[in-house]
């Protein structure tokens, strides 16, 4: 182990890594900060830049991108009220009021050492769980990767759905009938492809991630007619005042870190949850465990009501990384992405990567920490003109990201059929996602795909074709109990709702 | 029981999934693989029996309360934007990156709004010069474009 650890800080370290880091950093800052672009779209666009780079350095700026994603919707959430991401929705409770009432330096410090503390804390955490877990994984067998999977998908569908739990499950369904088009694995035979030639090596997973997210994104703020373009005034440097801390401040925050970047870990390492659920649990717990006096300062800019959020997204997004690098099955619908990425470049995450790849299993570990500092030594002064990206209008902005989406799609296969497919893939995803069907559950239904497949077919052909895997095995058994329970909660949620 | 958009898309995704239930059943096998416990046929056909047992639940069971209605929203622009992704689809090839993609920002800046022609230049050529440069030059992707071709900017 310490041999990898060492391999891990070696890449991670040098000077090209860095740079990887930095540019991960700053680009899913601003990518984040614009409302409606989140992590997913963030790193679905750079997912054709990392076509030269080797494993490495493209996961080590895909996870650069992806908090620092988080940390540029923190700041639009304090700066105007517009979360850039779900996952920092709960910041805005207390940042905004906070950058109201001209503490929006101070907000936004807050904001970065928490999201520093939280990451750091978390990384230390992941240093030590991910291959211990990679350890116990190793006794898996096919029907255990099978029931995880399946307890993948059940939970993003009940944790992405706000509520709509059917409509989540149609589309892991539909993601997982996407992922059959093209040649079956094992036998080689061709499905779904109806003669299109095109289709014969089923559907690009880029191309459906950048017109799910990227693409239909961009439609989305014609189509709701949405103003996302600001003031540059409303962000200027002396709108901002001062971002030092007092003692009593970082006093005051310095438990609640300890808390929620347990708490944050935690959640993370779920499969199905992440930012968003951790950093709602977070403000919710630490507005429970409050005097009556400090309870009534939440929501009108409590410092304890903005680090909690803010410490708990970030440990929650290190905290994904745990099933997605030890496991290969991504906790939440951004390391699915991320997955889908490092399968693009021959890299099977997983118990053996750890083994067989030190090199990427530590460098993405090393690098979440360097990605820490670089948000608060290089982001946290740089915010005042960083936010300057707030004030692109729409009508830049939009034909902006259609271009960067065709391009990073054009870039993979230099085939037109690609670009056709993918706008109408698009338009379709804006439809349903109108009618609030969640895009997440598609996108991790199509990756793991095949991998269910796969593992379904090794469970079957040992059990003579007997499901009896499914309570002979202990983990299996226990994975299974899990996802009745999954569906019993939605049930009773749903016969809850129509009650009220 | 009332219509509502959301029984329309459940009603249109049962349909999916009965047709890929079919589809998966004309699934060609190899003759050994036929009465085999699993083969290239199951899995798809597990997935069509979620999917219509989901999709019928929602056709059954849903009210419609967040349905937002339709009509508020940007159709045209959405679909002009469609057709210009498509156009530019087309041409790619044709006319090349650099010339195509020039095209397709102008237009869709113009056709948002923007009428400067200083934002519509910077925010276009170097833009894409840019990209072109860094796939190009810094990166080994190679971009056919007939047009630089043409211009000798690139062999």
């Amino acid at each position: 182990m310490i041999e990898g650890i060492m391999i891990g800080v070696n890449t991670a370290f040098s000077g090209y890594n860095i740079i990887m880091v930095m540019m991960g950093c700053f680009a899913g800052t601003i990518i984040g900060m614009l409302p409606g672009l989140g992590p997913m779209s963030a790193i679905a666009l750079m997912i054709p830049i990392t076509y030269g780079f080797d494993p490495a350095s493209a996961m080590i700026l895909m996870a650069g991108v992806y908090y620092g994603a988080i940390f540029g919707g923190s700041t639009s959430s304090i700066l105007i009220n517009a979360p850039g991401v779900a996952g920092t929705v709960s910041s805005s409770f207390d940042g905004y009021p906070m950058a109201k009432n001209g503490q929006a330096g101070k907000a936004l410090a807050i904001a970065a050492y928490a999201s520093f503390s939280g990451g750091t804390i978390a990384a230390l955490f992941l240093l030590v769980a991910a291959p211990q877990l990679a350890k116990v994984s190793l006794s898996f067998q096919s029907a255990d990767y099978f029931a995880l999977m399946c307890v993948g998908l059940l939970s993003i569908a009940a944790f992405a759905s706000k509520g709509q739990f059917l409509k989540a499950m149609i589309m892991t369904a539909f993601g997982l009938a996407l992922a059959t088009v093209g040649q079956d694995s094992l036998s080689d035979i061709t499905r779904f492809h109806f003669g299109n030639i095109n289709l014969m090596d089923g559907i690009s997973f880029v191309l459906l991630v950048m017109a799910t997210f990227a693409m239909s994104e961009a439609f989305m703020i014609i189509f709701k007619k949405m103003d996302i373009s600001f003031k540059a005034s409303d962000v200027s440097k002396e709108k901002l005042g001062s971002i030092k801390l007092s003692k009593d401040e970082v006093k005051e925050m310095v438990p609640v870190v300890g808390r929620t970047s347990v708490l944050g870990f935690l959640v993370g390492v779920l499969p199905g949850a992440g930012a968003t659920i951790a950093s709602f649990l977070a403000w919710g717990f630490e507005r429970s465990i409050a005097s009556a006096k400090e309870k009534l300062k939440f929501g009108k800019g409590s410092i304890k009501g903005l680090t909690a959020p803010e410490t708990a997204n970030n440990a929650a997004c290190t905290g994904s990384f745990v099933p997605l690098l030890t496991l290969g099955i991504p906790g939440s619908g951004t390391t699915a992405v991320m997955l889908g990425a490092l399968l693009s470049f021959g890299v099977q995450p997983g118990p053996r990567l750890y083994v067989e790849q030190p090199e990427i299993f530590w460098s993405i570990i090393i690098s979440m920490y360097i990605g820490n500092v670089v948000l608060l030594v290089l982001n946290l002064p740089l915010i005042p003109y960083i936010a300057r990206i707030l004030a692109i209008p729409k009508n830049i902005l939009v034909p902006l990201v259609l271009f960067f989406s065709v391009t990073g799609v054009y870039l993979i296969s230099f085939n037109s059929f690609d670009i056709y497919f993918m706008a109408i893939v698009a338009l379709i995803s804006l439809v349903l996602r109108i009618l609030n069907y969640p895009m997440p559950p598609l996108i991790l239904g199509f990756i793991l795909g095949g991998m269910i497949e796969k593992n379904l077919r090794r469970a079957l052909l040992i059990n003579d074709g007997s499901f009896s895997f499914m309570w002979e095995r202990p983990i299996s058994l226990t994975l299974f109990i899990i996802m009745i329970i999954i569906v019993l909660l939605q049930i009773y949620q749903g016969l809850q709702k129509k009650q009220n | 029981m009332t219509i509502n958009y959301t029984r329309i898309s459940a009603l249109i995704f049962l349909l999916f999934f009965l047709v890929y239930s079919y589809l998966a059943g004309e699934i060609q096998v190899f003759a050994f693989d036929e009465h085999a416990d699993f083969n290239a046929r199951t899995f798809p056909k597990f997935i069509s029996y979620l999917g219509i047992a989901v999709s019928f639940l929602t056709l059954v069971l849903s009210r419609g309360e967040d349905d937002e209605p339709f009509d508020q929203f940007e159709w045209l622009k959405v679909f002009v934007l469609f057709v210009l992704v498509f156009t530019y689809g087309i041409i790619i090839k044709s006319v090349g990156f650099f010339l195509s993609t020039n095209l397709f920002l102008l237009i869709s800046y113009y056709y948002l709004g923007v009428r400067s022609y200083k934002v519509l230049l910077l925010c276009s050529f170097p833009v894409v010069a840019g990209l072109q440069f860094m796939l190009h030059g810094l990166l080994d992707v190679y971009i056919r474009d007939p047009f630089l071709q043409f211009l000798g900017v690139i062999s």
